[in-house]
């Protein structure tokens, strides 16, 4: 798990150093002279070498300090744990969105395999699919707050204007980005409910006489939530990444944007950051779902 | 029946989607919401010459010893007059009264604090090249304050007035980033990172009478699309730059929504590198500009907003003369052009820009095809902002691009043989350095129509068109400035109808 994480930080750290583009120059503009510029570099202590400012930057992350951001000027850690408060419940909301309406909907298809509400759901799943993220949210948009009225457009005030509200302000955008990942996790649950519902077994449960609510949420859906467990973690990670499209189109001061506005101003060490928590998270959620594994089917086992 | 059932819903789904628009929720008469495309990236006009810090700061937080008012005229300011007789020893005499937002009056010994620590290189303000002309600063009293410069400057006065000259007070320089303190209109009262900027009313302000608002809120939201919703759900009031021209002309249509469009000193231009072949043969590149309609240009990209320009003087500029005409479309004289210089057949070229501005590639994707027509095959190629500034603006490492130049008298540039441009030409060099020491008005008026005129003629860039000032604003805000002479935008006189 350390390795994965080192690597990830060599690999971000490397990138974001070969990209062209100068954050002095992108800092002063262009009318500054080349010795502003220079001056600017040597305070931001770009111009030592390379694996000094490596070392430097991972044992200060080692330690909490993932340094200061060029553009803001404060240090990054507070800067991240700022924008989670945005990004961690909107990525939640969308997973829950997601997981209550995809897993019993999906069992739901299974159930009528091959009739109208299977055919139904497997539409709506479709469409999912097809809708790209960002259009989603702008027809979100258009349809409740420009016409109806009921949510804002974006924005989000923070957690000081109540709890209420707050979730409110998040629903829209996540809504639109947990769509796609519910209907790739609809269609899973489905597959996986379905390739379970031939098994043997479950045909010897029905013919011993289990009620058919038994069958499906005992015998079933148990032994399908290992495949649907592991398309989950994987959407959770890219639910995260989901975020940063969502997030400039609801204009949310979440981690995503602040991601991206780093990127297109060279904030060398808000892109490093970022970049290390998101892997880090992604990393202990896997870890997460392996132990979920362990609990849910008592064959596997870690030494 | 299930079938009909669905299609019921679905019936039903549409018409909500239909169905008339919601009135905007009414707004408290003291407070406006403003929508602003991109976040400043920090508040110190003196870290960065970011136009997002001075849309927000300059003006409405801190201001200058002299201002550029709505009409692009030099005003006093926090100096309620000054005396020269040279253009070269300046006496400002500061207004009385006039307080920071901590409370403390404004002294002369912080006009010299100021300027000092803008003219020293080690603080890295932005454009630390402007004050190196300042040979020294006496502070007379606390409210006079003498300037000598090392040489004539016509420009000094302007440079007083720019968002690099601000005035602020010594104990705060080292909170400008996050909380700059000033003499203006409103205080900075919170900074949501990311989301958005407050300003309140400095209920001391020193021009009796203003702000008239109580309250403005900044909120960053880069989407045009999702501005425009912002905008109709009622959540902002304003849309200062962050629409495009194809949403002023719906918006123009609905009577909740006024539409202001006005001049800016933004200048688009298609940039030619002329220290490399073919562009540096003037043939060459008077051919481009022959082969461009830029008529159709403005149609295409800008939906007929904004004004056609020749050179790189914008209308707001005091000696701007109109050389839209000089080098008109003309695509069989661009042809003969170019057979003369050697290039019958055309030749093909790259143009690079930034998307990062909308109008780049629109633009260039009009030229595209007009170039085609005499044998200049284009192809695009978009590179992302970082990646522009440098391999185009800083390595010079182009064919063609196209950007918008924002800044007033950026006329300058085309004097420095270094800048991007690459067009090293003596005599605009030296006529333009005898234009900077020249104090007489009619005479320096007459050497910037001669500037005029040879940037014509020699075709170092095409000109194209002035960006357009595109504002949308409910009905009932008033106060906003029409036209951009600078980039400030100043809510000072803001106010809802009452």
């Amino acid at each position: 798990m350390l390795a994965t994480l080192l690597f990830v930080s060599l690999l971000v750290f490397v990138v974001v150093r070969v990209l062209p583009g100068d954050p002095a120059i992108l800092m002063l503009g262009i009318d500054a002279s080349p010795d502003t510029a220079a001056r600017l570099r040597a305070s931001m202590g770009l111009d030592r070498p390379l694996p000094v400012q490596y070392f430097e930057w991972i044992g200060g992350a080692l330690r909490g300090n993932l340094g200061r951001s060029i553009q803001y000027d404060v240090p990054v850690a507070g800067l991240i744990l700022s924008r989670l408060s945005v990004t961690i419940p909107l990525t939640l909301m969308a997973a829950a969105l997601m997981a209550f309406a995809a897993v019993p909907l999906g069992v739901y298809a299974a159930t009528r395999h091959r009739r109208w509400g299977d055919y139904l759901t497997m539409t709506l799943s479709q469409l999912g699919i097809a809708v790209p993220a960002f259009w989603a949210g702008l027809l979100l948009v258009l349809l409740f707050s420009v016409r109806l009225g009921w949510f804002a457009s974006g924005g989000f005030d923070g957690w000081g204007q109540g709890v209420g509200a707050a979730l409110k302000s998040l629903l829209l955008p996540a809504v639109a980005l947990g769509l796609f990942q519910f209907a790739v996790l609809a269609r899973t649950t489905r597959s996986a409910v379905l390739e379970v519902l031939r098994e043997e077994y479950v045909k010897t449960a029905r013919a011993k006489g289990v009620s058919e609510r038994a069958v499906l949420f005992r015998h079933a859906l148990r032994n399908a939530m290992i495949p649907i467990l592991t398309v989950a973690g994987i959407q959770l990670g890219q639910l995260m990444a989901g975020s940063i499209i969502l997030e400039s189109v609801f204009y949310l001061p979440g981690l995503g944007r602040l991601a991206l506005g780093a990127i297109s101003a060279r904030d060398l060490p808000v892109v490093q950051g970022v970049v290390l928590f998101v892997a880090s998270v992604i990393v202990m959620v896997n870890a997460a779902v392996d132990v979920l594994y362990g609990l849910l089917d008592p064959r596997i086992r870690y030494e | 029946m299930k079938m009909l059932r669905g299609l019921v819903l679905t019936l039903l789904a549409l018409l909500v989607a239909t169905a008339p628009p919601v009135v905007a929720p009414a707004v408290a008469q003291g407070s406006l919401a403003v929508q602003v495309p991109a976040e400043p990236p920090g508040l110190d006009l003196t870290a960065s010459p970011a136009s997002a810090i001075a849309a927000v700061v300059h003006y409405n937080v801190q201001e200058c010893l002299v201002k550029v008012d709505k009409n692009g005229k030099l005003v006093p300011w926090l100096a309620e007059r000054w005396y020269t007789t040279d253009s070269k020893n300046y006496t400002f005499f500061l207004k009385k009264g006039v307080r920071f937002h901590n409370g403390r009056e404004l002294r002369a010994a912080d006009v010299k604090f100021v300027l000092e620590r803008a003219a020293n290189p080690e603080t890295k303000h932005p454009f630390q090249k402007r004050y190196e002309i300042i040979r020294e600063i006496i502070v007379k009293d606390d409210y006079t304050v003498s300037i000598t410069l090392k040489d004539v400057n016509a420009n000094f006065l302007l440079e007083m007035a720019r968002q690099g000259s601000v005035i602020y007070p010594r104990e705060a320089v080292d909170t400008l980033k996050s909380a700059p303190m000033g003499t203006g209109p409103f205080t900075v009262a919170d900074w949501v990172r990311g989301d958005r900027i407050v300003l309140t009313k400095n209920k001391d302000y020193h021009v009796k009478g203003l702000p008239h608002l109580d309250k403005v809120t900044f909120r960053f939201i880069p989407d045009p699309n999702s501005a425009l919703a912002a905008l109709k759900s009622g959540d902002i009031d304003v849309s200062a730059f962050g629409l495009g021209p194809e949403n002023v002309v719906d918006l123009k249509k609905d009577p909740r929504f006024q539409v202001i469009l006005g001049d800016t000193t933004n200048d688009v231009i298609l940039a030619m590198n002329n220290s490399k072949k073919p562009y540096s043969d003037k043939r060459v590149r008077l051919a481009i500009t022959h082969a461009i309609n830029k008529e159709e240009v403005l149609k295409g990209a800008m939906f007929g907003l904004g004004r056609i320009l020749g050179s790189n003087v914008d209308p707001l500029n005091p000696y701007f003369v109109d050389m839209s005409k000089a080098v008109p479309y003309d695509p069989a004289r661009a042809k003969k052009l170019l057979a003369e210089a050697g290039y019958p057949n055309g030749f093909d070229a790259v143009l690079r820009v930034s998307p990062q501005y909308y109008y780049t590639v629109r633009t260039g994707e009009v030229l595209v095809s007009q170039l085609a027509k005499v044998g200049v095959k284009v192809k695009i190629e978009q590179i992302e902002w970082g990646q522009w500034l440098s391999q185009v603006w800083k390595e010079a490492n182009y064919d063609l691009t196209i950007i918008g130049h924002a800044e007033p008298w950026d006329i300058v540039n085309y004097a420095n043989p270094n800048y991007y441009f690459r067009w090293d030409n003596k005599d605009f060099q030296a006529l333009y350095q005898e234009s900077e020491q020249t104090v007489d008005d009619k005479k320096r008026r007459e050497q910037f129509a001669r500037l005029q005129k040879m940037m014509a003629d020699e075709a170092p860039a095409v000109w194209l068109f002035m960006h357009p000032r595109l504002v949308v604003a409910k009905k009932g805000v008033t106060g906003i400035w029409k036209d951009l002479p600078i980039s400030s935008l100043d809510l000072s006189e803001v106010a809802w109808q009452k």
